[in-house]
């Protein structure tokens, strides 16, 4: 019996294991193919390359102008989500302590925001944006992330404040007289680290893989971030494709290496910012 | 007294710049669009708008474009709810035996959930072309099979963009079943074990039930998520053959900002707000009435 179940586990694991390499094939094959010539990535597509040259890298790297975009995909990352979390944290705390009448109404509001696709607004919203006059800039998609991602991080937040900051502690600082402000930041907010890296790790994901709001307000190239750039060259080039799979390879870079370093937190981070959401 | 007050007031302000950015960009545009959608507004006509009625919404249901796009969302979001909410749970399942290399795999099946839909887009592009670069019938080739024309055939576009998509998230759902699985106490399954229950009924009676929280989970993602579909439509289609895998966004998007007609894609917005509400209420129901006969 102990014996057939082993057996089983085996079976089980090599399994999953083909299963694993196959679904391993495209992002292989992305990557062998960045350093391959194009009569080479057509004749052995799936072997390594004879030569690991990073001409392909030279020529990609320099039609995307890849430190421009990517200073400026770093400029609207960093930005939108910095003030997420400051914003969504400090709102959160101050729906989670008062939660009635006013309070009750405007949580329902953020909450409202879970379900009601607010895309379907872009048409206002592109009249907003040119009428703000900050059409063309990095600004327009940082307030428009800011907006839409502050509702999953007020969720996740109010619910870890509910349940894992205690109250006690506030209590006493206000009897030292400190204001509701600054026993947020001296008390409160230095509690909620583990929800700030889960909240993180979910807007960031979102933020920087947004393709819509940069395709509607960012038309300079000036102001291009990557995925826009990687759009616009894969339209041009489409003959030359083994320089595209550089670009490709270049537009996921960032959040690549950030994930081999960081998977398991990155994992975790995403399962509990869905199971709590 | 006084102090109190100042207190109460002193939450409220916190709540003020999330509030700002909330509602000028998300609930101001949403419901200002309910406006244009009875308007004249358009390229043609951007200031001096006047009252058109539901002129508007007749267009909408006589639009190709955007009534293909209803069409193919609908079905795109169904297809992803289902296959993704069960791929992704017997994945998990699997992976949650003690297997010595858990952790590698489920790195490797969460790995396309970090890359943006629009590069794994164009990378699909070219792995299910028919040219000779196309890996997919190189191998159907190899095997002796025909060549299947993925994305240039109308009848099976939609379908492949299905495909690409179940490889790039059933891994992130897998994730969030394998979280929920961990948190199952063993002691249910020696129980079961001790009524002589096998691993079918083990899996039907045990884990599937307490597997709820998370399938509420995944499927409203999936469902609302399939719905809005835009960036993997850009790369690898671009919302042909003919109409065949136009989505709503696409086809709001070419309807308002490609033709200018701002005031129809206002008004199929709103069609597709009463399509979201009615089909996220309907899938809550029925979850909670699965949850309900559980307990």
């Amino acid at each position: 019996m102990i014996k057939r179940r082993r057996a089983g586990q085996i079976g089980v694991e090599l399994m999953m294991i083909v299963l694993a390499a196959i679904f391993f094939i495209p992002v292989f094959y992305l990557f062998v193919t960045t350093f391959k010539t194009p009569d080479e990535a057509t004749l052995h597509p799936m072997s390594l390359p004879e030569n690991w040259s990073f001409a392909n890298y030279k020529v990609a790297w320099d039609v995307m102008q890849f430190p421009h975009v990517l200073l400026n995909t770093l400029i609207v990352t960093v930005t939108s989500v910095g003030c997420i979390i400051i914003f969504s944290s400090m709102a959160a705390y101050g729906l989670a302590r008062r939660n009635h009448g006013f309070h009750r109404v405007l949580f329902y509001l953020f909450l409202a925001g879970m379900m009601v696709p607010f895309q379907m607004g872009l048409v206002s919203l592109y009249k907003l944006i040119m009428g703000l006059g900050i059409m063309d800039s990095l600004w327009s998609v940082i307030v428009v992330n800011i907006g839409s991602g502050c509702v999953i991080a007020i969720f996740l937040f109010h619910s870890f404040i509910h349940s894992a900051v205690p109250l006690e502690l506030e209590e006493a600082a206000f009897i030292d007289g400190c204001s509701v402000w600054g026993t947020f930041w001296k008390i409160a907010f230095p509690l909620l680290t583990p929800v700030i890296a889960t909240v993180a790790i979910v807007t960031t994901l979102n933020v920087w893989n947004d393709f819509m709001n940069p395709l509607l307000f960012l038309q300079s190239r000036e102001h291009n971030v990557i995925l826009l750039e990687v759009f616009r060259n894969i339209g041009q080039f489409s003959v030359d494709w083994t320089n595209l799979f550089p670009m490709l390879l270049l537009g996921v870079s960032p959040l690549l290496i950030f994930y081999l370093f960081m998977q398991k937190y990155m994992i975790k981070g995403v399962a509990a910012g869905a199971l709590k959401g | 007294m006084q102090r109190k007050l100042g207190r109460e007031f002193q939450y409220s302000i916190l709540i003020i710049p999330a509030l700002i950015f909330y509602v000028l960009f998300c609930v101001y545009p949403f419901l200002t669009m309910f406006y244009y959608s009875v308007t004249d507004y358009s390229v043609a006509q951007m200031t001096n708008l006047s009252f058109i009625g539901f002129e508007n919404y007749t267009k909408v249901f006589d639009n190709d474009l955007l009534m293909a796009g209803f069409k193919n969302s609908l079905l795109y979001a169904i297809l992803m709810t289902v296959f993704q909410t069960a791929l992704g749970i017997i994945l998990a399942v699997f992976l949650d035996r003690k297997l010595a290399t858990k952790n590698i795999l489920r790195s490797v099946f969460f790995l396309p959930a970090v890359f943006s839909p629009l590069v794994i887009g164009f990378l699909w592009n070219y792995l299910m072309s028919t040219s000779d670069f196309g890996l997919i019938n190189r191998g159907l080739n190899g095997l002796g099979l025909d060549k299947i024309n993925f994305l240039g055939d109308a009848n099976l576009a939609l379908y492949s963009v299905v495909l690409t998509q179940l490889w790039q998230w059933t891994g992130w759902a897998m994730v969030i079943f394998l979280a929920n699985l961990q948190g199952i106490s063993k002691d249910l399954y020696e129980a079961a074990e001790i009524d002589g229950a096998s691993s079918w009924k083990k899996f039907w009676k045990v884990t599937l039930p307490l597997l709820q929280p998370s399938v509420n989970v995944v499927a409203v993602t999936a469902m609302i998520g399939g719905l809005k579909v835009f960036d993997i439509i850009m790369a690898l289609t671009d919302g042909g053959p003919g109409n065949s895998t136009q989505t709503i966004m696409t086809a709001y998007i070419k309807t308002s900002f490609t033709e200018g007609a701002y005031n129809e894609g206002a008004a199929s917005g709103v069609v597709f707000f009463v399509v979201v509400m009615i089909i996220t209420l309907v899938m809550m129901k029925l979850l909670g009435k699965w949850g309900r006969n559980i307990q």
